[in-house]
């Protein structure tokens, strides 16, 4: 796209949204977040209507506060498999809101129907509050969001459901100024959830206008009894060897609690009893369950100063070909010490896996084929920063890769270790706040010619032959200068 | 000609010498694979970690020097240690070790092998162990022959003495000094043997890496003048003495000054004084022989007296001026130590309170060395009956190692290769002598028949005769003279038959009964040898003292990590800048697990430094308070192992700390009033208010009790109940506890913002009423 273009299209969509007749409406709004830790999952269902035939692309408007928080999106039809493709506009300075097109699978005729689901993560849309608590206290958490789901139609009726962990919320706004759309309590809460509205007859609300005057700002504080954990930083290094059929993945992770930042000191008397009476404080964590793909082999947990004794492993076999592998091994890990709120603990966790596992050869195209999982899912847990790098068999060319979502960065750069000549090329990813969901494959094709993979035999081959040459040679030279040295 | 057994006859010599050569290359590779597989215990029963105090720092001075490079080594100033005072590391270390594993690294690295640099380290210890062995056999060979070499290789390979330096993760100076000590040694017999320059050099190089690699290059330093001395009284000298001599000398002394820790050292002080008057004396000795040769033998009668006389006195003049004006420094009190063993108590606690430092106990010379202190005593007299030049040099390496060895507990590793040594030398004299097929014939005629018998692997015993036990020992020391070479040794025949020995009897071993026998019961005692040295190893020296390994009731390890959790716990939760206050056992962990400043460390070179915080940790908690303040202390760590009867912890130490504590402060601090009236050292109800009061009292035992719910809390080292209601503490704030208690942190708190002490802020925290008695304090503050 030139830059010159740019104004333009702009303009033309703004065209489409603004001047052009809606030609949806939407009957009804449900929105439902799941208040949690670290991660907060969002589901928002349309049901919309089109008020013109052939109606092929329905924008969702997203207000910006929101899209900053939400680091996986999803737009499917409320009961298919089927992801819908998604366009995001460019971001406007001019909107405080954000749109996304979705382009629905078929053309909808006058008046007919379909319900769309939007799914959406949102990291680091929670703090604890209060900021500080001690080893006795429990945890809470806050959480804002905005009271209406914007859309740029017309909505006839419109819900906003937060549910909380458990029934003890402590406090949740009450809206005011919301007579205009309902006559009713404009919030109610019942067991674990707050239900915001139904709101009816709510005009296109995608403008600075309605924005404005209607829009405002819901809080909800909640108790919340895990710890709430963020992986500020995940290295993982793949590395694929086909001499030894084998997939080495190394992580190194710094590991952040950023639950409510210990008051006062840790007290190991208080933490052992607690754990003695099993009543864990909410905001310590003593232990993390991972699930590592099945049939790895010489798993390693350590961190700077050595091997953490603590953990406990168990493999799964590897699952037979043609099925699905929905069998892991579980990794119980405990780090050094317990991590309460505020504390951070780095570790390195790496397995070897049988590489037949994760690849294919494509004798068609004459490539390899191999997937690598970009992480390993935490359950609960936010990424901050992620860097995945795949290392390829050293004089590996061809190189293609798909990742399943677009990377913040990637590059392509040389890495040499193990009697390396020429070095291996290494792909090299880094994205930003993934989650559970973002835990996909990336597939890496390329090609070995025979000749790479006998490189390095032949290479220490010779460096060994003319070490022994030279030994050979040198046993031989002989460097006194008077002939009968030893008659001394 | 019997023999006890037939042998092959159609062998040629070559076949016989090629076999034996393979056989020999074969045993040694064997030798250093169970040299470095014997020290693998601890990597496999634990994990790849560097063990104990000492290695940590090794190891976070390797990581700099591998990470930032040499130069940036040399300057290193480390700010962190000794807080506030920094530590000038570059030039108080000996760099041998790190600049070794440097090395290594980068050469593995530029093959693109990328090891970690913690599994060189933590591999260093056993690799050198099996150069140690093959300088051995070459030492030994040059004594008796290749089968003695390869027996000692084998003994210093697993014997326990040399393990306990050397055991993988045991990453300390020790680890490759030992080699370089024999290597020197062996190159500087090869010189003194061949009269040769190049041999001497060699000498020289590696008394050089000797000294930029351990402290205890002066045991080289003294050793070799030693010799040399001897050598010289004994009438000895000779132009292949001088030659070896001054070329080690000369080389190595300008060598060794070049190690910044060194310096002119070996010019200055009296450790090294031998080294340069033997070296003056051998000067002296040759000029005068080069003058004898050229003047008639009256005049030199004259002139050496006349020379001996002025040069003697001239000599002491000057030392003694030397010593007097400061140039020459005193003797130090680590080496006053070595003569009197109560010395450092009295004088420098610091010393002695290293447990190392203690004098040796006698079941740890067999504990270390097993059977070969038994042999040890039978090699060092079969040195005697030959007493070349080289054996000379055992037997006094045997009486200075031994005498040390009694002295101090370290130096049991300097003691460990002579006896390896030795034994081999006698046990492979005994196996010679039982496995020689050749048997006497009583005949009478035996006279002119010299006593040596050959080695059964000569195969040639057409020129051999049977009448060993007959010879004289004047006969086969002639005999062997002549002959000279590593083939040709003495046997233990030879030594049983006295001179007197009556010539018509013959005496010798017949049948193979004997020599069964012997030689099973020998192999058994090599078989034992080895279980024990196995058992030893495994059991005693492989437990990296970071980490504790205990038993679970089904019998699985159970790995007790409390150390490197609380140190992991600093490293991750607290300011870099935090300054920790420990005692100094604990002071190169916490900067290399931990990586934070710390007060004082294992490099004792400030004892008043260390007498503070000794005074911090046994003064009440108001006087230790400004004292902490004024260091900037964030955290104090102690180790207390009580909970789970861990017997090494900061009570059991406690003493020491304030014995430290009362040499700099003998006002303010007393030992006796740590103790209780009847003389005993407790830590319950009846402990002295002094202990009570005691910073590292409070901080060990706080909230103690209440972890037995109510029940009675009992002190599982000292099997003392402690009082139910534990110490309070005003000052500090528990921070962190380890999992089985062993490690507990505490934050110093920072001034009251009221102003009040914080005693007083303590207690009207927890709405405590203040006393009425203070008011005159309050009013004497207004005004």
């Amino acid at each position: 796209m030139h830059w010159r273009s740019f104004p333009f299209l702009l303009l033309s969509l703004l065209g489409t949204v603004l001047a052009a007749p809606p030609s949806f409406e939407n009957t009804a709004i449900v929105r439902t977040v799941e208040l949690g830790g670290a991660v907060v999952h969002v589901t928002t269902t349309y049901a919309i209507k089109a008020t013109q035939p052939g109606a092929k692309v329905y924008t969702i408007a997203v207000g910006l506060e929101e899209k900053e928080k939400t680091s996986w999106l999803q737009v499917k039809v409320k009961g298919q498999q089927r992801e819908l493709d998604v366009f995001h506009h460019p971001l406007d300075s001019s909107r405080n809101f954000h749109l996304l097109d979705v382009t629905l699978p078929k053309p909808l005729g006058l008046n007919a129907t379909l319900n769309l689901v939007m799914d959406t993560l949102q990291t680091h849309a929670t703090f604890p509050w209060p900021k500080e608590a001690s080893q006795k206290d429990e945890q809470a958490l806050k959480y804002h969001t905005d009271l209406f789901v914007l859309s740029p139609y017309h909505t006839a009726v419109q819900r906003t459901k937060l549910k909380a962990p458990n029934p003890r919320i402590i406090s949740y706004t009450v809206p005011e100024n919301v007579k205009d759309f309902t006559s009713d309590t404009p919030a109610t809460k019942q067991g674990a959830t707050v239900t915001y509205g139904p709101y009816n007859n709510i005009v296109s609300s995608a403008n600075k206008e309605f924005i404005e005057a209607h829009q405002q700002r819901i809080t909800a504080h909640y108790f919340h009894e895990q710890p709430v954990l963020e992986i500020t930083n995940f290295q993982r290094a793949a590395e694929i060897s086909h001499w030894g059929d084998n997939l080495n993945i190394q992580d190194n992770l710094v590991l952040h609690n950023a639950g409510p930042t210990l008051k006062g000191h840790f007290s190991r008397l208080e933490h052992q009893s607690q754990a003695y009476f099993k009543r864990q404080a909410p905001h310590a964590l003593p232990a993390l369950t991972l699930h590592l793909p099945a049939g790895i082999r010489n798993t390693y947990y350590y961190d700077l100063i050595g091997n953490v004794s603590t953990s406990r492993l168990r493999v799964a076999p590897t699952a037979p070909k043609n099925q699905r592998a929905n069998r892991y091994s579980t990794l119980e890990l405990r780090p050094r010490y317990p991590i309460l709120g505020g504390w951070n603990y780095t570790f390195t966790l790496g397995w070897d896996a049988p590489l037949s596992d994760s690849a294919v050869y494509d004798k068609s195209s004459g490539k390899y084929i191999v997937e690598v999982p970009i992480m390993t899912p935490i359950p609960g847990a936010v990424v901050n920063k992620a860097e995945v790098s795949i290392i390829l068999p050293e004089g590996a060319t061809d190189v293609e890769f798909s990742a399943p979502f677009p990377a913040v960065m990637n590059r392509i750069s040389t890495h040499k270790t193990y009697l390396d000549s020429t070095g291996r090329p290494m792909l090299t990813f880094e994205y930003e706040n993934l989650t559970v969901m973002h835990s996909q494959n990336i597939f890496v094709l390329y090609k070995v010619p025979l000749a790479a993979h006998l490189t390095k035999p032949f290479v220490v081959g010779v460096a060994f032959f003319s070490l022994f040459a030279l030994a050979i040679v040198a046993r031989r030279i002989n460097l006194t200068i008077h002939k009968k040295a030893k008659t001394l | 000609m019997p023999t006890a057994y037939p042998l092959p006859t159609n062998l040629s010599p070559a076949t016989v010498a090629n076999t034996a050569s393979l056989i020999r290359i074969v045993a040694l590779a064997l030798i250093s694979g169970a040299a470095i597989a014997s020290r693998l215990f601890a990597v496999i029963n634990f994990e790849s970690i560097i063990h104990e105090f000492d290695p940590w720092f090794n190891y976070r001075a390797t990581r700099v020097l591998a990470s930032k490079g040499f130069y940036e080594f040399w300057n290193w100033f480390d700010p962190t240690a000794w807080y506030p005072l920094g530590r000038v590391v570059g030039g108080t270390v000996y760099p041998g070790l790190m600049a070794t594993s440097g090395v290594i690294y980068n050469l593995l690295h530029a093959i693109n092998l990328p090891v970690d640099i913690r599994n060189i380290c933590v591999l260093l210890a056993p690799g050198f162990s099996a150069l140690t062995a093959w300088a051995t056999y070459m030492f030994t060979k040059e004594m008796k022959d290749a089968s003695a070499g390869l027996l000692a290789a084998a003994f210093i390979g697993i014997v326990p003495g040399y393990i306990s330096r050397s055991v993988a993760g045991s990453y300390d100076n020790e680890a490759i000094a030992i080699f370089l000590l024999m290597f020197t040694f062996y190159s500087w017999i090869k010189a003194l043997k061949q009269g040769s320059a190049l041999f001497g050099t060699i000498a020289a190089v590696f008394y050089f890496y000797m000294v930029a690699a351990w402290g205890g290059y002066a045991f080289i330093t003294n050793m070799i003048p030693l010799h040399a001395l001897v050598l010289i009284l004994m009438g000895r000298f000779s132009s292949r003495l001088y030659v070896a001599y001054s070329s080690w000398y000369a080389i190595g002394t300008l060598a060794s000054m070049q190690v910044p820790f060194v310096g002119f050292q070996p010019v200055k002080t009296s450790e090294h004084m031998a080294a340069l008057g033997v070296f003056g004396l051998l000067q002296i000795i040759s000029f005068a022989q080069l003058v004898r040769s050229h003047v008639s033998s009256q005049q030199f009668q004259r002139l050496l007296y006349v020379g001996v006389a002025t040069i003697g006195v001239l000599g002491a003049v000057a030392f003694a001026g030397l010593t007097y004006k400061g140039w020459i420094a005193p003797w130090t009190g680590r080496f006053y130590s070595l003569w009197d063993t109560g010395y450092a108590k009295k004088y420098i606690p610091i010393i002695a309170s290293v447990s190392e430092h203690q004098p040796t106990a006698w079941p740890s010379f067999f504990m270390d060395l097993q059977f070969l202190i038994f042999l040890f005593p039978a090699g060092v007299i079969l040195c005697f009956r030959e007493l070349r030049d080289e054996h000379l040099f055992v037997i006094i390496y045997a009486v200075v190692a031994s005498y040390f060895a009694g002295v101090m507990v370290r130096l049991m590793l300097t003691l460990t290769p002579v006896v390896c040594v030795a034994s081999a030398v006698a046990l492979s004299t005994l196996l010679d002598t039982f496995v020689d097929p050749t048997e006497s014939e009583a005949i009478e005629d035996n006279q002119n028949e010299n006593g040596t018998s050959t080695p059964p692997t000569n195969g040639t015993n057409g020129t051999n005769n049977g009448t060993v036990a007959t010879s004289t020992a004047a006969s086969s020391k002639k005999a062997s003279k002549k002959t000279g070479g590593a083939a040709e040794g003495m046997t233990l025949s030879d030594i049983l038959a006295p001179a007197s020995a009556p010539k018509t009897k013959p005496r010798g071993i017949y049948g193979l009964d004997t020599r069964f026998m012997v030689i099973f019961n020998t192999i058994c005692m090599l078989a034992f040898f080895v279980s024990h040295c196995t058992w030893v190893t495994s059991s005693a020296y492989s437990s990296p003292s970071v980490v504790l390994a205990s038993q679970n009731q089904d019998g699985s390890q159970h790995i007790i990590d409390d150390f490197r959790e609380a140190y992991y716990w600093l490293r991750q939760n607290t300011a870099e800048d935090a300054v920790v206050m420990s005692w100094w056992d604990y002071g190169y962990q916490i900067a290399g697990m931990a990586d934070r400043p710390t007060l004082v460390d294992n490099n004792t070179w400030n004892n008043t430094h260390i007498a503070t915080v000794g005074k911090a940790m046994s003064s009440p908690e108001e006087v230790a308070y400004p004292i902490l303040r004024k260091h900037d202390v964030s955290y104090v760590l102690v180790i207390f192992g009580g909970l789970i009867g861990y017997s090494g912890d900061d009570i059991n130490k406690f003493l020491w700390m304030v014995r430290i504590a009362q040499g700099v402060w003998p006002n303010e601090i007393q030992e006796p009033s740590y103790f209780t009236p009847q003389g005993e050292y407790k830590v319950d109800d009846h402990a002295s208010p002094a202990m009570r009061n005691s910073l590292m009292y409070k901080m060990s035992y706080y909230r103690f009790a209440e972890l037995f719910g109510g029940g009675q809390a009992m002190d599982r080292v000292r099997q003392q109940q402690v009082p139910k209601v534990g110490p309070t503490l005003d000052y500090l704030d528990e921070a962190f506890t380890s999992e089985n208690w062993i490690v507990r942190i505490y934050e110093v708190k920072k001034e009251d913002p009221l102003g009040r002490d914080l005693k007083s802020a303590n207690a009207f925290a927890q709405g405590k009423k203040r006393k009425r008695t203070r008011p005159a304090v309050r009013r004497r503050a207004v005004v």
